[in-house]
C-alpha cells in the first residue's frame, strides 16, 4: 500500500505515526506541521524526519508563518499546492490527515 | 490613579486556531476599556510569548498574500504601535534556534516599542504581579 499522512499539527502525532506503516510512505506538512520541518528543538530535528519515507512541506504554510525554503530540513522537498494535488492523486492510494 | 496589571499569556503557535490572534486583540483592546472602568482607574496590559508561542513572533508572515487573513505579525505590530509592551521568552526562543534578527520589528510603521526577548523569570515576575491573567 502506498499510504501518504498529511501532518497539519506540531505536538502530539507521533503516537499514531508510530503505528502506521506501508509500502512507500509519504509524509505531507502542512499547517502547523511545518514546523517539523524547519525546527531544531534543542538542536535535534523532529523524530519523524528519521522515519524511511519522502517528505514534503507546503510551501505556502511556510510563508504563511515567515518561513522559507531555505529554512526546511535538507531531506524535505518543499511543493506547492499543485504539487499536492499530483501527489494525492498520482502516488498515494490511500491518505490520513492527521 | 490606581491601575490594574493584566498578563496575556500565549503560548499555542499561530494559525491552527485563533488563539494567538484573540490574545494580542483582547490586549489591543485596553486602549478602549477605559469608558467601563471608574474614573481614575486604568489598566496596563503586558503580552508574554512562551513556549510555542513564540513561533509567533516571526517575521515576514505572508498570511494576507496566501490565505487573505491578517498575520499575526500585523497584529504585533498594531501591539508595538500603541505601546504596548510585549515580552518573548529567551529560553524558549533558543530552544527552537530562532535568532533574535528574525522577530517582527514595527519600526519601519514608526512604532517605539518593540519585542523585548527576556529570560522566563521575568516573565514569571510579571505573571505573579499582576490582577487579572489571560492564557491563550
Amino acid at each position: 500500500m502506498r499510504l501518504g499522512i498529511f501532518i497539519s499539527d506540531y505536538k502530539g502525532l507521533t503516537d499514531t505515526v508510530d503505528r502506521l506503516s506501508a509500502e512507500k510512505l509519504g509524509f505531507i506538512f502542512v499547517q502547523n506541521g511545518v514546523y517539523h520541518t524547519t525546527v531544531k528543538e534543542n538542536g535535534k530535528s523532529s523524530s519523524l524526519l528519521d522515519r524511511n519515507a519522502n517528505f514534503y512541506v507546503l510551501e505556502e504554510d511556510l510563508a504563511m508563518r515567515g518561513l522559507t525554503g531555505a529554512d526546511v530540513d535538507s531531506r524535505v522537498k518543499v511543493v506547492n499546492y499543485g504539487d499536492v494535488v499530483d501527489l494525492i492523486f498520482n502516488d498515494y492510494e490511500k491518505l490520513v490527515w492527521l | 490613579m490606581s491601575m490594574i496589571d493584566l498578563a496575556f499569556i500565549i503560548q499555542r503557535p499561530p494559525y491552527k486556531s485563533e488563539s494567538s490572534t484573540l490574545g494580542l486583540t483582547h490586549a489591543i483592546s485596553y486602549q478602549v476599556v477605559d469608558m467601563f472602568l471608574d474614573e481614575g482607574q486604568g489598566v496596563v496590559p503586558k503580552v508574554c510569548f512562551i513556549g510555542e508561542g513564540v513561533l509567533n513572533c516571526l517575521s515576514g508572515q505572508k498570511a494576507m498574500e496566501h490565505y487573505g487573513v491578517t498575520s499575526i505579525e500585523a497584529h504585533i505590530k498594531n501591539a508595538l504601535l500603541v505601546d504596548l509592551d510585549i515580552f518573548v521568552c529567551k529560553e524558549d526562543l533558543e530552544r527552537f534556534s530562532i535568532g533574535e534578527d528574525r522577530l517582527v520589528d514595527a519600526e519601519d510603521m514608526g512604532a517605539d516599542k518593540k519585542l523585548q526577548v527576556v529570560p522566563l523569570s521575568q516573565i514569571q515576575s510579571i505573571i505573579n504581579n499582576c490582577k487579572h491573567l489571560f492564557v491563550f
